[in-house]
């Protein structure tokens, strides 16, 4: 309990630390920060999440015995894509320097997600692959999973 | 509750019981007609959630944000060092390494972090909303926790991406106390949830058969993708894998004489200036001062060191510099070097960091340049022609470009 009570307290000095620290840095607009923090937040919630759990869904249809492949590569490819657009959508590049986001980025992430696809192919259709005793079981049960 | 049994209590135990019991007593619930959508029942359905997947992926998560307080407090100290701060000059590569594991540990963590959400999604919609005062101030709590958490991927990843728009504030400042915020959110966390965590990390558990995916797979799932996270990126500081870094932001060898560059000369507003043949650098020191035009600086006697470039955005470089020891500029208006620091201006006329402050630590060290050459030729007017400032183990906002001016103090 005395661990807990530590932890509790010090975290709440520390968050208050961070809002008097916040308020009075001169080279901060709180509100701006106020705003991006509710924005990310309402962004995930009501936005992001709905949207993985509606693919979360959709993949509930594809064959048992290839759903857990396809739902690893599902999970990768959204991360590496959260990385990769905001270098894809190229904003960040400077007329004056070349040096910044060098490289083809579009094309670049499309590879990478060709290369996450055709090994969940491969995964998928090698005749390596055993049916595993929780896909054997899964194809007997109509309708599983859910968001 | 048996009240005659408590001993007699007194004073402040009393008041801070009778909070104790206001926060804790229960809430009124809403009408239950209220309960609709995600609030109803059942409504997710997934069994791979469970208090061991969410425990488990807590404590990864733990560890990354960690990781990443601890790699981006220390870069925060080295740009604004406090009085009882010290930094050293050796080794040579400790900022590249540490500011890499920043960066790495950051991207890294973005699966961990959508995982660990999704896990508890539900939790969201609990049914009542608000069991007691403690309970929202919790959930409140909860609620800053994810803010901030999402905030310093996201502002990180915008930051790295050079997309400064949509955030309306500066990033290093909002940044640094969002870290703040989420790290004492995360303690409160813990201290919150320590018990059950700790029962879902120790218990053995029977699983159920799941669904398709396991929770070994998902675990599988979000190493995988943090996995390949890195080895698209990490080769922005790591050499041998710069050919798997499609990803990253920069190219350690794309950029003038093959060195990427932050901040251009046009970009400074340096230009004319810099190549304004009546360039001096003035070096003063307590008692007397010297201007060194760049034939006087050419011949003052050379040396060559092989020193990283090593962003705050997490790339770095290593480039051959030639040019003049800065403790041997400083003896020449004889100042010691070994007791003195030097404050470096630019020609820059503005601009957050158009001047740094150098320590003793590195003023000594003879790896400190105040370099006029790159790769055996003069330095591109990017990387600061005519001389710039390049030492061991700073981030590279520290090497200051286009010097005019060099103050040496003494300490009193
Ligand atoms: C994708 C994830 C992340 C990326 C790409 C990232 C990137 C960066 C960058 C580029 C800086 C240098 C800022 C500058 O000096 O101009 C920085 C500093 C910092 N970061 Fe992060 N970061 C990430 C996540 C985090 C997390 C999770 C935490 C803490 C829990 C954190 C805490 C800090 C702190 C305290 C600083 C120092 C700020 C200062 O110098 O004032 N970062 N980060």
């Amino acid at each position: 309990m005395k661990t807990r009570t530590g932890l509790v307290i010090g975290g709440c000095l520390l968050m208050a630390y961070a809002v008097v620290g916040a308020t009075t840095d001169a080279d901060l607009a709180p509100a701006g920060v106020l705003l991006f923090l509710a924005a990310v937040l309402v962004g995930h919630d009501a936005v992001w999440m709905v949207a993985v759990l509606a693919v979360g869904a959709a993949l509930t249809r594809v064959p048992p015995r290839c759903r857990t492949t396809v739902r690893i590569a599902a999970i990768t490819a959204a991360a590496v894509t959260v990385v990769g657009l905001p270098l894809a959508l190229g904003f960040g590049r400077a007329a004056d320097n070349a040096s910044v986001l060098p490289l083809p980025y579009g094309r670049n992430l499309l590879a990478v997600l060709l290369v996450i696809a055709g090994t969940t192919l491969l995964a998928c259709v090698s005749p390596l692959r055993r049916p595993r005793a929780a896909d054997r079981k899964e194809s007997e049960r109509p309708g599983g999973g859910s968001p | 509750m048996v009240r005659h049994t408590d001993p007699p209590v007194t004073g402040p135990t009393r008041v801070l019981r009778r909070l104790t019991q206001w926060c804790l007593a229960p809430l009124p619930a809403p009408p239950a007609a209220l309960r609709r959508g995600p609030m109803r029942p059942e409504v997710f359905r997934s069994r791979l959630r469970s208090p061991r997947l969410t425990s488990q992926l807590g404590v990864a998560l733990g560890v990354a944000f960690g990781v990443c307080f601890i790699t981006g407090l220390l870069s925060h100290l080295i740009q604004h060092p406090p009085g009882w701060f010290w930094w050293p000059a050796r080794p040579v590569g400790l900022y590249r390494f540490t500011q890499g594991v920043h960066v790495a540990t950051g991207l890294a963590s973005i699966p961990l972090l959508g995982a660990k959400l999704w896990s508890v999604y539900p939790h969201l919609f609990s049914w009542p909303p608000a069991r007691s005062i403690a309970h929202a101030a919790e959930r409140a709590g909860t609620g800053v926790l994810v803010a901030s958490a999402l905030f310093l991927l996201v502002s990180g990843v915008l930051n790295i991406s050079r997309w400064y728009a949509p955030m309306p504030f500066f990033f290093t400042a909002g940044h640094y106390w969002v870290a703040w915020l989420a790290v004492g959110g995360l303690l409160v966390h813990i201290g919150v949830h320590l018990p059950a965590v700790r029962a879902a990390l120790t218990r053995p558990t029977r699983e159920p058969r799941q669904d398709g995916l396991s929770r070994r797979g998902l675990l599988g799932g979000v190493a995988a993708a943090s996995g390949l996270i890195t080895l698209t990126t990490v080769g922005q500081t790591i050499r041998p894998l710069t050919g798997l870094a499609v990803l990253a932001p920069r190219h350690p060898d794309t950029g003038p004489q093959g060195l990427p560059v932050n901040r251009t000369a046009d970009g400074a507003g340096v230009r004319a200036t810099a190549l304004d043949p009546a360039y001096r650098l003035r070096v003063t020191g307590p008692d007397r001062s010297v201007s060194l035009d760049l034939a006087a600086l050419n011949g003052l006697p050379q040396y060559t060191a092989d020193l990283p470039i090593a962003c705050v955005e997490g790339w770095s470089a290593t480039g051959t510099w030639t040019g003049v020891r800065l403790r041997d500029l400083i003896a020449l208006v004889d100042a010691d070097p070994g007791h003195s620091t030097a404050l470096v201006e630019s020609l820059q006329t503005g601009g957050r960091y158009r001047a740094c402050t150098v320590a003793p630590e590195h003023v000594v060290d003879p790896l400190t340049l105040v370099a006029l050459r790159l790769g055996g030729e003069p330095l591109h007017i990017d990387h600061g022609y005519p001389a710039r400032l390049i030492a061991p183990n700073r981030p590279g906002v520290l090497q200051t470009k286009w010097i005019s001016r060099i103050t040496v103090r003494e300490p009193r």
